[in-house]
């Protein structure tokens, strides 16, 4: 279930449907933080106009991205960090890579950050022989499966506590055990070796301040500490959308990311570094280095349909909520950001030639909408995405769909608005179809077609492979209403709408 | 040098390609900003941030009950004799043998109160905290409505000392007691970059993960047991 490509992305989720572990998994999930989440709602007066306040807020920075990113830079530095651009993965990989061997870093940690992910950093470390361990216990997880995060607040969500056990039993050569705090604590043992002789810690950033050039990250572990408070030296990767115009503003995201993430009220830690330490004597790393991360994001800026995917802080709910993802998971989006934002993100970064499947992985229920603490309107960007399948105009990326295929939806679209722009022809049309259903139906209703209608109409038999369909009722609202004797229309219309 | 020049043509870059972008989205936002005046949401939402709600209870008592809620100990104490007896008491109960204390000067007149066995360092290095078992720092302000604890690195040495050891005692004065996150937050951008801490670590109950089979397990890398001494009759911030 690893390394999958989105390209692929249908056959991965039939794979993902079979695999009954996962599906228990994705059922604990939505169930456990969908429930935390509703709980922790109740604990604020008005989500709504948080949510209101927090979208105004990140539109308003997105609307003036140059200033407010040109003002935290500034006083960053003016506070003792080292400001680096990059433009995409591959500079941003190099700053981190220069920056190690300048300093001939030979232990590395890091704490999750979906930046790093993006970038697929630790590869291009290990590739120079510089292996970053991973410290978030279920980033570590991951990373010692040798497997990809299939969620992006747990991302070792795909996994048992069996099969968590099997694996330190064989990497780690500890006594298999049921025990979720036997591992743990496992893993706080070894790790803190790690933490003892890193030179370099790595983080991401869930939020930059404009106004006094610092940067929170949340968490709950007490690692993201670790890794920023130790090692001497601190790089953070942070995405160019994560800055905000005010500290106080922080009031609003500090209220609606843990809520919407995991359902806590606030996670265990925040830490908020200004710049490097005032006195050398002081806690803390000598050095921070903050790299500002361009890696497609400029680009949507510049509709304010795409531009919206910028307003995102990571919080996961869109993937509890979605019945998509619910079904199948994170790997087989093929991903590194899967669910709901996954679909609309993934193929603006990296283009829809190699996704042109995501922005289909989804039933545009909306529920992704309806749990987004910054008002995405998700439904509305994968229609616009869709769009951009279809009309093959993504960013140069033409994603072509087979002459025949466009053809003849072309034409049955055609017909279909022809056939429903007049009444009498919508009625003949119906008698029709109504001859021609008897065959297939049975007991009410149509079930699984056979090749060779579904071959004329493969809408019909994709749908009634897995479902029954309704055939077309025997008679239609207006034939009840012309046979019925006028007197009795009344009751007629109100058993229908009983109905 | 040559780093420099090239972070700052980056620089360039990267804002020049920013508002180009803005500049070709213009016309769409103009369609928008019809029906959505984003100014007006930012002013009329403008309550919601930082403003004291009247709410039952005294705020010591809200305190306790968010604290208690994320798995942190609640303890009163009407005077540092009391703060100091209660130390006693955890580190007697724990065993402790090793203990770290920051350098906070209510912390460490109370701690000259506490009679142990056990070694005290202050102003422990890593390698030192590694082989504490508890650790002993105050807090700048406490949050009644979770249960927070916010600790400032200019008013205290609190990073390692309230992270390594697994256990974390705290010390903070009742008039350090805030209903609101808001509050906290609006006091200390009040001072400034100038002001402002380098580090303010926010801390509620004790370190936790939830990354396996989403069963809580506290204590994984950070303390697993947070103890909070509220000591009432403390200066009013």
């Amino acid at each position: 279930m690893n390394h999958l490509s989105a390209e692929t992305f249908d056959a991965n989720a039939r794979t993902a449907l079979a695999d009954t572990q996962l599906r228990g998994a994705l059922r604990n999930l939505a169930s456990t933080i969908g429930e935390r989440r509703k709980v922790a709602l109740t604990t604020v007066d008005d989500w709504e106009g948080l949510r209101e306040r927090a979208r105004a807020i990140k539109d308003e920075t997105l609307a003036h991205l140059d200033k407010y990113l040109e003002a935290f830079a500034d006083n960053a530095e003016r506070a003792g960090a080292q400001i680096h651009w990059a433009h995409d993965a591959g500079e941003a990989c190099a700053i981190v890579l220069r920056l190690l061997r300048e300093r001939n870093a030979t232990h590395v940690v890091k704490s999750k950050s979906m930046a790093t992910e993006e970038i697929h950093l630790n590869t291009a470390l290990e590739a120079e022989g510089l292996t970053p361990v991973e410290t978030d216990l279920g980033e570590w997880i991951i990373q010692l499966a040798k497997e990809t995060p299939s969620h992006i607040v747990v991302p070792a969500i795909h996994k048992s506590k069996r099969q968590i056990a099997e694996l330190f039993a064989e990497k780690l050569g500890i006594e298999p055990t049921d025990d979720v705090a036997v591992l743990t604590g496992a893993a706080r043992r070894i790790l803190r070796q790690r933490f003892a002789e890193a030179q370099v810690g790595i983080s991401g950033v869930n939020f930059g301040v404009a106004e006094t050039g610092t940067i929170l990250i949340l968490e709950n572990e007490g690692n993201v500490r670790l890794t920023t408070s130790l090692p001497k030296t601190h790089i953070a990767v942070m995405g160019i959308e994560k800055v905000i115009p005010r500290f106080t503003d922080l009031d609003v995201f500090l209220k609606l990311l843990p809520r919407s993430g995991t359902g806590q009220s606030l996670t265990a830690y925040q830490s908020l570094i200004t710049g490097t330490k005032r006195r050398p004597e002081d806690e803390g790393p000598e050095e921070v280095h903050i790299i500002l991360m361009d890696n497609g994001r400029t680009r949507m800026l510049g509709h304010p349909v795409t531009r919206q995917s910028l307003a995102c802080i990571r919080c996961g709910a869109c993937l509890n909520a979605c019945p998509v993802y619910q079904q199948i998971g994170g790997h087989a989006y093929g991903s590194v950001y899967p669910g709901p934002i996954g679909a609309v993100i993934t193929p603006q970064l990296i283009g829809l030639a190699k996704t042109a499947q995501l922005p289909y992985a989804s039933s545009l229920c909306g529920a992704c909408r309806e749990v987004c603490p910054v008002k995405i309107d998700i439904p509305q960007l994968l229609l616009h995405l869709r769009a951009e399948v279809v009309e093959g105009t993504a960013n140069g990326t033409a994603q072509k769909l087979p002459v025949k295929r466009k053809i003849v939806e072309r034409l049955a679209f055609r017909l279909y608005a022809f056939a429903w722009s007049s009444p009498r022809l919508y009625e003949w049309g119906t008698r029709i179809a109504r001859v021609l259903q008897r065959p297939a139906v049975s007991d009410g209703r149509i079930g699984k077609v056979s090749t060779l209608v579904a071959k004329v109409m493969p809408p019909l038999g994709a749908w009634t492979a897995w479902r029954d369909a309704r055939p077309i009722a025997p008679l239609s609202f207006r034939e009840l209403w012309r046979e019925q004797d006028p007197r009795d229309n009344r009751n007629v219309a109100t058993g229908m709408m009983e109905d | 040098m040559a780093e420099r020049q090239q972070d700052n043509a980056a620089r360039r870059v990267m804002l020049a390609s920013i508002r180009e972008q803005l500049a070709a989205s213009a016309h769409f936002d103009a369609v928008r900003d019809e029906h959505h005046l984003q100014a007006r949401v930012i002013e009329e939402t403008a309550h919601i941030a930082a403003v004291a709600e009247p709410t039952t209870g005294s705020l010591v008592e809200r305190f306790q009950q968010a604290l208690e809620a994320v798995s942190g100990h609640f303890i009163a104490a009407s005077n540092e004799n009391d703060a100091a007896q209660a130390i006693q008491r955890i580190i007697g109960q724990m065993n402790a043998q090793r203990i770290a204390i920051s350098d906070s000067p209510l912390v460490r007149r109370i701690f000259k109160q506490v009679e142990s066995d056990a070694l005290v360092l202050e102003n422990a290095g890593p390698e030192a905290l590694f082989d504490c078992d508890v650790g002993i720092t105050g807090a700048q302000w406490a949050l009644a409505e979770t249960g927070t604890l916010v600790l400032e690195s200019e008013h205290e040495r609190h990073r390692l000392s309230s992270l390594v050891p697994m256990i974390h005692i705290a010390i903070v004065e009742s008039g350090r007691i805030r209903q609101k996150l808001g509050e906290v937050l609006q006091t200390l951008a009040q001072e400034g970059q100038e002001g402002l801490s380098r580090t303010v670590t926010f801390i509620t109950g004790p370190s936790r993960t939830s990354d396996i089979e989403l069963t809580l397990a506290i204590g994984v890398h950070g303390p697993g047991e947070l103890y909070v001494i509220v000591l009432s009759g403390g200066n009013v911030g």
